[in-house]
């Protein structure tokens, strides 16, 4: 682990925050590759082998993370992101190109660990080019501060080759969301596969917007696309889902749960799909309203009040 | 004593139930039986307080208290639980979360219902009781969560539906338990092979009771006339 001189200080801070959040030991390891990004400085990066990771802080404060995975390299344990920001106010500008690839099989682990500020914008775009038969999952875990002065935005065009598999998790469950705004587009070649997920809590007056674009360009390609929110308070969200079948034996999903709770919130979901092959083949499922009454109603039965079992059916929903 | 005291029950101006009492006791087993669509579930529903299905008139008294008013939460905490005819799914909620009611209850007496409903607790626990469950799977795991209640009366709606014949012995024997730990079973159903624990029956017929007294009379009344019978309003014209 190459940790930057002179940046000990924060370095150990984000790590520290890390573990407390996440319960995850892990970071240290010298056999897990991983970069930590500090405000616009990276801090610590480790390389293993097939891995390389490299930065450079371009002169309009983008901070450009470079990954480069070799063919055929198997990373056994998964590569953690980790970017914070400790500083109260501010703007943090990210940009990713990951070039993975043919037969690279990884798991990469993002967490955003913006706690303890008052107003930030967090920028963070990622280009991402996923080689033949490989195999790629993304999880982003996101830990935000609770007056919701945050403002993410995280945008990632991925291009998947050939019969290569990508999943995605984004999750911001635990901490008050603040804005968000998320675009994931993806262009997938034959044969590839993908599966994206979002899972959003939204309190307060939050804004959540959820975009999530497959393009499903190669034969036999597929993919499905799932956004869960819970809205509560005066929480605005919109989820936009499309999916293009652009070729023959295409196959996609996208469905959208988005639960309220109160009064004052107000969601909606847009979903588009669109067929320009015969052979395509596009389905999608929406649903925008209260928990269910069975549901509540059943575990009511079993004595919890009203408030538990909602708990109970959001904890599920969102893990 | 839990009791119905003449419940009548609207939708959309729709009349579902119409004028029905009925008693049941703590430790015994008591039998609705009647045709698809008679109000057997509605009754059921109406025991147990669910916000849809406020009856029109009509009280429901527990051990003297009158108990029309409250709401499920409230008349589960008094001892009443009811096993549904179509239990809701809960996506992301595993079965162990579900059975301890997130760790109200302890994982042993879980592990030993589900043994009881011949699901293997290895197996079960970690799984999710979301769609992937299979119907006969999901109503197990909806038995095991009743016993782990300890209610003072259950309304079982149909625990025989859905569940393999090679079952039903377990749905009897649990039926005994209930009795043995001296919980009154108001039993739903259409199957002869569970209906003969019943020790009382109400034959119910288009919202009312048509017939009631010892099982065995109902159940063979019900075989020989209700089968064949198709006729809904038999009730009103008698
Ligand atoms: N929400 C509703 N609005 C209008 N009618 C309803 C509603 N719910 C139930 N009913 C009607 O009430 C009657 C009684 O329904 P219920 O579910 O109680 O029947 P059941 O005896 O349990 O039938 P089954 O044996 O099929 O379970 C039926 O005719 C049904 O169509
Ligand atoms: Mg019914």
């Amino acid at each position: 682990m190459d940790v930057v001189k002179g940046y000990e200080k924060e370095f150990n801070q984000l790590v520290e925050t890390y573990e407390k959040n996440t319960h995850d030991k892990s970071l240290l390891n010298p056999s897990i590759a991983n970069i930590i990004v500090s405000g616009n400085k990276v801090v610590g990066l480790n390389n293993t082998p097939g891995f390389r990771i490299s930065s450079k802080t371009r002169g309009d404060g983008f901070v450009i993370i470079d990954v480069n995975i070799e063919d055929n390299t198997k990373m056994l344990m998964p590569v953690h992101l980790c970017t914070g920001f400790l500083e109260k106010k501010g703007e943090q500008l990210l940009k990713f190109n990951y070039n993975i690839g043919e037969n690279v099989k990884v798991k990469f682990k993002s967490h955003c660990i913006l706690t303890n500020v008052e107003k930030l914008h967090h920028y963070m775009t990622s280009d991402m080019y996923i080689g033949k038969n490989s195999h790629v999952e993304y999880e982003d875990e996101h830990f935000h501060d609770e007056k919701g002065g945050v403002f993410v935005e995280t945008l990632t065009y991925a291009k998947l080759d050939e019969n290569s598999y990508f999943k995605t998790k984004f999750y911001e469950t635990k901490t008050r969301v603040g804005r968000i705004n998320v675009l994931l587009d993806l262009d997938l070649g034959n044969y590839a596969k993908a599966d994206l997920e979002s899972k959003i809590y939204g309190q307060k007056d939050d804004i959540i917007d959820i975009k999530e674009i497959m393009r499903l360009n190669g034969k036999h390609s597929s993919g499905i696309a799932k956004s869960t929110v819970f809205a509560t308070d005066a929480t605005k969200a919109h989820v936009i889902n499309e999916a293009y079948g652009n070729a023959a034996y295409a196959k996609g999903h996208i469905e959208c749960n988005e639960i309220v709770k109160g009064h004052d919130m107000s969601v909606s979901t847009v979903p588009v799909l669109k067929v320009q092959n015969e052979k395509a083949e596009l389905t999608h499922e929406a649903s925008v309203g209260r928990i269910k009454q069975d549901q509540i109603e059943i575990l009511m039965s079993k004595g919890l009040a009203e408030d538990e079992a909602t708990a109970l059916i959001v904890n599920g929903l969102l893990s | 004593m839990l009791a119905l005291e003449d419940i009548r029950y609207s939708k959309n101006s729709n009349d579902i139930v119409k004028g029905v009492s009925m008693k049941f006791e703590r430790g015994g087993v008591f039998g609705i039986i009647g045709n698809n669509g008679v109000g057997k579930s509605t009754i059921g529903y109406i025991i147990m307080g669910l916000s849809e299905y406020k009856p029109t008139s009509g009280r429901i008294i527990l051990s003297g208290e009158d108990i029309t008013n409250l709401d499920v939460t409230n008349r589960a905490k008094k001892g009443i639980s009811l096993l549904w005819q179509e239990p809701a799914r809960f996506e992301g909620l595993s079965i162990k979360d579900y059975l301890t009611l997130n760790k109200k209850i302890d994982i042993k007496s879980v592990e030993e219902a589900l043994d009881m409903v011949n699901l293997e607790p290895k197996l079960y626990l970690n799984r999710l009781v979301d769609k992937k469950l299979s119907g006969g799977e999901r109503k197990k795991v909806e038995l095991a969560s009743c016993m782990l209640l300890k209610p003072k009366y259950i309304v079982l709606d149909e625990p025989d539906s859905g569940i393999d014949i090679m079952s039903l012995d377990m749905i009897v024997k649990i039926i005994h338990y209930f009795q043995d730990n001296n919980t009154g079973v108001i039993l739903i159903t259409h199957r002869k092979e569970i209906a003969k624990e019943c020790e009382y029956s109400y034959l119910l017929c288009n919202g009312k009771i048509f017939l009631e007294g010892k099982s065995d009379k109902i159940i063979k009344y019900y075989e020989k006339t209700c089968d064949s019978c198709g006729h809904i309003n038999y009730a009103e014209e008698k």
